[in-house]
């Protein structure tokens, strides 16, 4: 099909990063934004803006709640249509109880577990979960969507499309596109040492737009290329279901070994135990890490088989000061607190194993380390972007002389992912903001009525590029790019300004008299993010006044 | 703040040595420089680029746990030669100090 | 084959896609799945040989989506990577049979 490699290679990067960029971005602006999720929560939900907390007492905080806890909504509507029959009003038999907190968490979040019966598949479970103050008990309303880690952050992974996991197959695909598109950049670049620092912005539009597309891509590599594949391998489970599917019969013959081997039984032996103080179980589990030169909080807590004989408590090692995660468990039997097991230390093959998977999921603190990220992120997004307006600007002339409307719609398609997508992010915040606390009854909750918004405004931007674009089937610039590029600006301090007249934390306060830096920094990025729209639209709208090519637009592809 | 100073410190040598890396070059050193590199200029900012990049490498071990002091380094490699790439493109004489430690004019 | 492939540039460049990411994901399955088995038959922990097999098998799928259009003849593109990617799975259920 082609000549010689780097056609082959070409061909490959151009047409896959086209069609999956899109997806890409996306995930690369969400990632970035993910970062800083839990932040971007207390943003969102201002009962929440209080400081972070250790794991509080299992026996007098956390108990009563697990007991008062049942499986939520979601998940008793997903069981309907699995069990031979109805599902009880109340589930008693507890399969565990989990509570997680992060260095970066005001809020606790519980999760538990229960056996289903009558259901057909016998691994199947009803969920529940809360979020909780940790402070003294009190949960969080159900209805306040944690817009960064319950939005932004699945949309990254997941482009919260779960219908048949379609959307984790999307990414999937989009991961492996993006190593390939990496490999294929460096077989194409031949200057790619030579040119390792060079932008020429005063040059033609298609050779700066080409030279930042090179450098963002360049400097970053390693940052791309692993987290595209540290991506791949954290969901390898979900792409190639291998030990659940062929290998089945292995993975069971495995779990059986290796529930004799560590003595934390598999099954409930059907007799009911009390739980004894899990309190003590943790206090012990921090003494036997101090003793072992690696002294830590912990991070999360579990109980199995709860409220039967064969129940155990695991507590696991908040993974604050290293890449790998939450780790170093130590398990008790849950009736008397004797230790049943001590975590051995990691093989060789985990220890990488839970090294990749921790550079992506980055459970470590280290602020320096999480804003790289998001500069290597957002490198990408420039990337992705400058590759989507070389495409056009290298074409449009021609189609435009062929009378094609390819270029067009590339170039709507472009408008809508890039400062689009920035916009749609705008409007859930925003809505965040204006929704009223509480809503008439019979509407949808308000979680879900701001992430219809985000659709909402993320359709309208993308009508408007297409509506715009008209002049880029004559060979010259959308208009859409200044006019997105405005409202970016327009809505972001909007945004800020909206913080303040809704919560009253405006920046001073925020930043100097009573400092709390996770609204601070949200406040900061957006009003940076204005900064640089506005720039950009006045860059734009310059170079359409002089009737000269305009300037790399790819200052606006990112906030 | 010690562990702020010393990170600032690391950034420092990575941006530095990223510089001395780029002046090595021909293209940036002229940017900079009316006059051509000589050999010997050429291979002294080569060292010292390698140099700034190791003390980069040193400064952020003292700091963190290896795993996570690697990733630090290899982040601010990226961000040194951005911020190198971007001050050779809109002011390449602020990059004058570095060429100045290998040759005087 | 080749002579009408070259006259239809649309279907070689769907087949070559397709090769690159159905034949692609064979390769991959056939290799974790005898990775997994096979090295666990040999000794190792379990999730190691799944982790281990999982991590080579994602870079193995680079390897192959990129060879999958750089190579010269499409039918031998299919034939590894389908053809390898099936005796891959069936050795390792040969494997699973024999530990069980």
């Amino acid at each position: 099909m082609f000549s010689n490699f780097r056609q082959a290679m070409a061909w490959v990067h151009t047409w896959f990063g086209l069609v999956l960029g899109f997806v890409l971005m996306a995930c690369f602006f969400f990632g970035s934004l993910s970062v800083f999720d839990r932040e971007i929560d207390r943003w969102a939900i201002p009962a929440s803006r209080h400081a972070a907390q250790p794991m509080p007492s299992f026996d007098t905080l956390l108990q009563p709640i697990f007991q008062d806890m049942q499986p939520s909504k979601e998940s008793l509507d997903y069981l309907r249509d699995r069990v031979d029959g109805p599902l009880p009003a109340r589930f008693d038999t507890v399969r565990s109880w989990g509570a997680y907190t992060t260095h970066r968490d005001p809020v606790l979040s519980l999760f538990t577990s229960y056996e289903v019966p009558n259901a057909r598949d016998p691994d199947d479970a009803a969920r529940g979960n809360r979020t909780i103050d940790p402070r003294t008990g009190v949960a969080l309303p159900d209805d306040r969507l944690k817009i960064g880690s319950q939005f932004f952050y699945p949309l990254h992974y997941s482009l919260n499309l779960s219908w048949k996991d379609l959307g984790y197959w999307i990414v999937g695909l989009a991961g492996l596109t993006m190593l390939a598109a990496l490999v294929s950049g460096v077989v194409m670049h031949r200057r790619i040492f030579r040119e390792f620092f060079t932008f020429r912005p005063k040059k033609s539009t298609q050779r700066s737009v080409l030279d930042l597309h090179n450098m963002t891509g360049v400097l970053a590599l390693p940052f791309h290329f692993f987290f595209a594949f540290t991506g791949l391998v954290i969901f390898a489970g979900i792409y190639f279901p291998v030990t659940h599917t062929q290998l089945n019969p292995l993975h069971e013959l495995h779990e059986k070994l290796e529930a004799e081997e560590t003595g934390l039984p598999h099954d409930r032996a059907g007799v009911a135990a009390p739980l004894a103080s899990v309190d003590a179980m943790a206090a012990e589990a921090q003494r036997r890490w101090a003793a072992r030169g690696m002294a830590g909080e912990v991070g999360l807590l579990t109980v199995s088989h709860v409220g039967d004989a064969n129940g155990y408590v695991s507590v696991y090692r908040a993974g604050t000061d290293r890449i790998a995660l939450v780790g170093d468990g130590i398990h008790f039997k849950a009736g008397t607190g004797e230790l049943l097991r001590e975590d051995p230390p990691r093989t060789a093959v985990d220890s990488v194993n839970t090294f990749l998977t921790g550079l992506h999921l980055q459970h470590f603190r280290h602020w320096l380390l999480r804003w790289l990220y998001v500069l290597g992120g957002l490198l990408g997004c420039v990337c992705i972007a400058t590759g989507f307006i070389f495409f056009v600007e290298k074409r449009k002339k021609q189609h435009a002389a062929a009378g094609s409307q390819g270029s067009r719609v590339v170039d709507a398609l472009a408008v809508t992912t890039v400062t689009g997508m920035l916009l749609a992010a705008l409007t859930i915040l925003i809505a965040n903001r204006l929704l009223p606390e509480s809503l008439p009854a019979g509407w949808p909750p308000r979680g879900d009525l701001e992430q219809y918004l985000f659709w909402a405004g993320w359709a309208l931007a993308m009508a408007h590029a297409f509506v715009r674009s008209a002049p880029v089937a004559q060979g010259r610039p959308n208009p859409a790019w200044r006019e997105q590029c405005w409202a970016v600006a327009a809505i972001a301090v909007a945004a800020v300004l909206l913080n303040w007249l809704t919560t009253g934390d405006h920046l001073a306060r925020t930043v100097f008299i009573d400092t709390y830096w996770p609204v601070a920094g949200v406040d900061l990025f957006l009003l940076a993010s204005a900064a640089l729209a506005a720039g950009a639209a006045r860059r734009l709208g310059r170079r359409a006044a002089a009737g000269v090519r305009p300037a790399p637009r790819a200052e606006a592809a990112h906030a | 703040m010690r562990e702020a100073a010393l990170l600032a410190a690391a950034l420092a040598a990575c941006v530095a040595g990223m510089g001395w890396l780029a002046l090595a070059m021909e293209t940036h050193w002229t940017q900079v420089r009316p006059d051509a590199p000589t050999r010997a200029a050429v291979l002294r900012l080569r060292a010292l680029g390698g140099l700034g990049l190791a003390a980069g490498l040193a400064l952020c071990l003292r700091v963190d746990h290896a795993s996570m002091a690697v990733l630090v380094w290899v982040m601010a490699l990226a961000g040194a030669a951005l911020a190198v790439s971007l001050v050779l493109t809109w002011q390449p004489h602020w990059l004058r100090a570095l060429a100045w430690v290998v040759s005087r004019p | 084959m080749t002579a009408s492939l070259a006259s239809r540039p649309r279907l070689h460049a769907a087949l070559r896609v397709a090769a690159a990411v159905l034949g692609g994901y064979a390769f991959c399955w056939g290799f974790i799945a005898l990775a997994t088995s096979g090295l666990f038959a040999l000794g190792m922990p379990f999730h190691d040989a799944e982790h281990l097999g999982s991590i080579l098998g994602m870079l193995l799928y680079l390897a192959a989506f990129l060879w999958a259009f750089a190579a010269r003849r499409l039918a031998r593109v299919w034939l590894v990577l389908a053809g390898g990617g099936a005796l891959m799975a069936g050795a390792a259920s040969l494997v699973q049979r024999t530990l069980l």
